[in-house]
Parts: structure tokens; sequence; C-alpha cells
């Protein structure tokens, strides 16, 4: 039987200007990958700094320089509705890769901060 | 079999009221534009304190219904019989977010955190000729009557055969 997840996975930005990149592992029962989803723990300096490139099973589904805010979601969107559509991918080798580049902007103050990446998934249920 | 991608192109602006003309190269197997997205970005502090809270906020001093700040304007061109086919605005921050919001205290309301999601504008456009002719005018800079240096994202969305 076939069942909805979410998965989190974050990186931390400690400087100003810096790119940062990890890889990372889905479960082996994941089939799909339905949507993809930022946030922070400091949403103004992602919103304003942040750019990221997205890859999924060594296929890129977001280019360098894709800025952040445009896969954020506020509060006045409703919960169901948060993820940015991939139409259902399958992850392949399963593995995930962010780069994410900090940027000066002049509406931001830099402060070490976090990037979570979020993924809406369907998996097999194991039992 | 069709795939969706995006295309990312920045434009540098330094000086007010500039014009800039720049060109997208797409890839050899793009088949139709389907998408347009803008996001921009301030890279020098402006020296006008209040005129940057009105890019993150929006002035909200007399109460008024107010326009989002106008930062230029954006227009591509299609090779193709469509010509020029998306004309439109680069805006700031949401000015009108927190407009009759009650609930506005300890919790500012704040594009980054009570923003709508972001979608693309949906144009369906031939992609023959590989290269779209693109125009921006610079809006912020001539408001401001300064010299503001910023960058301009556009990002195409295309459909490609693989």
């Amino acid at each position: 039987m076939l069942k909805a997840t979410k998965k989190r996975f974050d990186i931390k930005i400690t400087q100003a200007n810096s790119t940062v990149g990890d890889t990372f592992e889905l479960d082996k029962n994941i089939v799909k990958v339905h949507g993809v989803l930022v946030t922070s723990d400091k949403d103004d300096l992602l919103y304003y700094r942040g750019t990221q490139k997205i890859e999924i099973n060594k296929e890129e589904f977001f280019p360098d320089n894709y800025e952040s805010k445009l896969l954020m979601s506020g509060i006045n969107v409703a919960p169901k509705h948060r993820y940015y559509d991939l139409g259902g991918v399958s992850p392949g080798n399963g593995r995930v890769q962010i780069t994410y580049n900090d940027l000066d902007d002049g509406r931001s103050i830099f402060a070490p901060y976090r990037v979570s990446l979020y993924l809406d998934c369907e998996m097999e249920d194991e039992l | 079999m069709m795939k969706e991608q995006v295309m990312v192109t920045k434009i540098s602006v330094k000086r007010q009221g500039e014009r800039k003309h720049f060109q997208i190269k797409l890839p050899k197997n793009t088949k139709f534009l389907i998408g347009i997205e803008c996001g921009w970005r301030l890279i020098d502090k402006p020296d006008a304190i209040s005129f940057k809270s009105q890019l993150i906020i929006g002035d909200h001093s007399q109460n008024l219904f107010q326009r989002s700040p106008l930062i230029g304007e954006l227009k591509l061109q299609s090779c193709e019989e469509s010509n020029w086919f998306y004309s439109g605005e680069v805006l700031g921050a949401e000015a009108n977010l927190s407009y009759g919001d009650f609930s506005d205290k300890g919790f500012n309301v704040n594009d980054c955190t009570h923003g709508n999601k972001r979608t693309e504008e949906i144009v369906k456009v031939d992609a023959e000729s590989t290269i779209i002719q693109g125009w921006y005018l610079d809006v912020l800079g001539k408001s401001q009557n300064a010299d503001i240096n910023y960058e301009v994202r556009v990002y195409v969305w295309i459909n490609v055969e693989e």
C-alpha cells in the first residue's frame, strides 16, 4: 500500500556569501516525489539572500541561481497547497542534492541560519 | 518525451532609468516556452532608509490601500510570429499584504512569512529560433532619483523534447 510522507533535510549557512552543498538519501521504499518546499529558521534571510540548485537522481529540477523565495510559501497558503508540484517524479537512486548559495542583499543583514528542504513523497508501506 | 526546464538570466542595473537589451539562449531541443517568472535583488545598500523599508513591508502610515513598489518593466520578444509575447512589471514587496489584518501584533506581516505561493505566468510560444530578445527598463532608480545597483532575474520555463 502507498502512503504519503514528508522528508526534511537541513543545511547550515554560517558565512555570508558562501555556497553550501549537500547530498541526502531518500528511503529505499520511496517511489515518488511529488513536491518541494524550502523554509528557514530566519525566513527573511532565505527570502532575500537565497538561491539554490536542486537535483534528484542527478536530474536538475531547479538550476543554479533559482531564487529560494520562488519555492517558499507563507502561512497564508493552505497547508495542503504549500509544496511546489513536481508532478510525481521517480526518485531513481534516491539521491537528492542541494547546492545553496547565499548572496548579500541590501534589504537584509546576515546572521547564521538554517535552510530546510522539504520533500512531499509517496512511499510503499513496509508492512 | 517532453520535459520541463527553467532558464535563468540575470540583468544587472546600475543607473537610474537604465534600459537593457539582452538575449536568452534556449537549448536546441526546446519546443515551447510555457512560463515566465521574475525576481530581483538589491546589491548595494541604499542610503535612503525610508525607501528601503518601503521595499520590505510597504508604508502603512496612512492606512491607505497602496500600490506595490514598481522595480521595472520587462518585455520579451520571440523571433516567431508571436513577436512581443510578454510584457510585465517587476514588483517589490506586496504593499497591501497586511491591509485589514487585525492579527498584526508580535508577528509582523511580511512577504517572507505571509506571502502567497509563487507561480509562473503562463505563456505558450513556439521556440523554433531558440533566441529570445529581452528589454528591461529601470523604474526604481528613476522614481527615487538615484543610481541604485540591483539585479533582476528572469526565469523562462520551457518544454524540451528528450
